[in-house]
């Protein structure tokens, strides 16, 4: 009898534990930096933010890769500084918004259709895969050139 | 998460339930008579469908009420109808739905009845069942670096079917007071295809879902009325009326 009043104390306890409920996934663009002159990956110090946000995506951080996060207008720009030099990246695109799951609710998915930047530190810019998931597979490769002179 | 605890919790109980020491079986022999041993309507309420909540995701309520007759010896004809509502709320959605369902089939006793006014039985049941429903994403939230994106999906009305085998007992506790417990398996037959798409069939359960497991545990009353006496006794009157 005790171990049965145990085991129904246990459930009502287990039953009362609180329902956890996942985030919905998100969608980023991922950019890895390579250098232009051996076509080997970099980890430049990267700053980054989005134009028109005040908060820094990332802050003079060492990493060979950047997550962007697009908006669902049909244009995202950002200012990233590699190695302290300032280059501004622009990505035209188009969203689509998905369902996760009716527990984990929405997110948007992007199709890239174009990058445009400037040439201050980065060299050229290639897009391997234009469908920006929730997989962050490369989205497109960085090439980045040696830091110019006013900086050195 | 609530689900796998009230598994993990009933396997506890089951476990400790076998750890008793075997008690004496005593197994009534299979029903081969050909008695209706319940007269009249047998009307149910079903005690679990308010309190779902406990085991369930979300907050999901409701009401379910049955009745079923000895209409052949052994066959009960079932016919069972509730409502239900879930509410489900989380920082990045919040959804609702509610709705009726009924549920047609059919239970089959296999205990044979001791005496005359034994009237236990352990049965097998087939259903059908179907739901008219409404659900609604009051608001949904989309969070990012560029910040939140808000918005909802309005009234959207559907339709579930499905079918349900199930196993189950119901005992006379006092005169004519009888409860009981069923074990249900049940099988999406079909649901509309909606966006968002459906999240639940009241009467269902989960509709992401093909096959959804359910327990019901239920208090009965049978209104004592043997309506087959009735109708012998009206048509005797009436033959011999035509006599006289």
């Amino acid at each position: 009898m005790k171990r049965l009043i145990f085991a129904f104390t246990l459930v009502l306890g287990m039953m009362g534990c609180k329902e956890v409920f996942e985030a919905p996934p998100q969608a980023l663009l991922l950019a890895t930096f390579y250098n232009s002159a051996t076509n080997q990956p970099m980890s430049p110090v990267v700053t980054a933010q989005g134009v028109g946000n005040e908060n820094l995506m990332m802050d003079e951080l060492s990493s060979n890769n950047v997550l962007f996060p697009l908006t669902i207008t049909d244009t995202t720009r950002f200012i990233i500084w590699l190695d302290s030099t300032a280059d501004s990246i622009t990505f035209i695109h188009e969203g689509t918004q998905k369902l996760a799951s009716v527990e984990k609710g929405f997110y948007f998915e992007y199709k890239l259709h174009s990058v445009a930047f400037t040439q201050n530190r980065i060299d050229s810019v290639r897009i391997v895969d234009s469908l920006v998931t929730t997989k962050w597979n490369e989205n497109i490769k960085l090439y980045i050139g040696a830091v110019p002179d006013s900086v050195n | 998460m609530k689900i796998l605890s009230f598994i993990s919790a009933l396997c506890l109980i089951a476990s400790i339930s076998f750890g008793q020491p075997e008690q004496e079986k005593k197994l009534k022999p299979k029903r081969t008579d050909q008695y209706i041993h319940m007269k009249g309507i047998r009307f149910g309420v079903d005690v679990t469908r308010p309190f779902q909540d406990l085991w369930t995701k979300g907050n999901r309520y409701g009401t379910e009420f049955s009745a079923d007759m000895e209409i052949w010896p052994n066959m009960f004809p079932v016919f069972e109808t509730g409502y239900e509502r879930l509410i489900l709320k989380t920082p990045y959605i919040d959804y609702s739905s509610n709705g009726s369902y009924s549920r047609i089939g059919m239970d089959y006793n296999f205990l044979e009845a001791k005496t005359d006014t034994d009237r236990d039985i352990l049965f097998v049941g087939l259903r059908y069942g179907f739901a008219f429903a409404r659900q609604q994403v009051n608001q949904y939230t989309i969070d990012s670096y560029w910040g939140q994106i808000n918005g909802n999906f309005d009234n959207q009305s559907y339709t579930g079917h499905w079918g349900e085998i199930l196993l189950g007992i119901k005992g006379e506790i006092f005169h004519n007071f009888y409860m009981g417990w069923t074990i249900r398996g049940k099988v999406k037959l079909s649901a509309k295809s909606l966006t968002p798409p459906l999240y639940f069939i009241p009467g269902y359960g989960k509709a992401e879902k093909g096959f959804n497991l359910d327990f019901t545990y239920s208090l009965y009353y049978n209104i004592p009325w043997d309506f087959r006496k009735a109708a012998s006794d009206q048509k005797k009157e009436a033959k011999e009326r035509d006599k006289g």
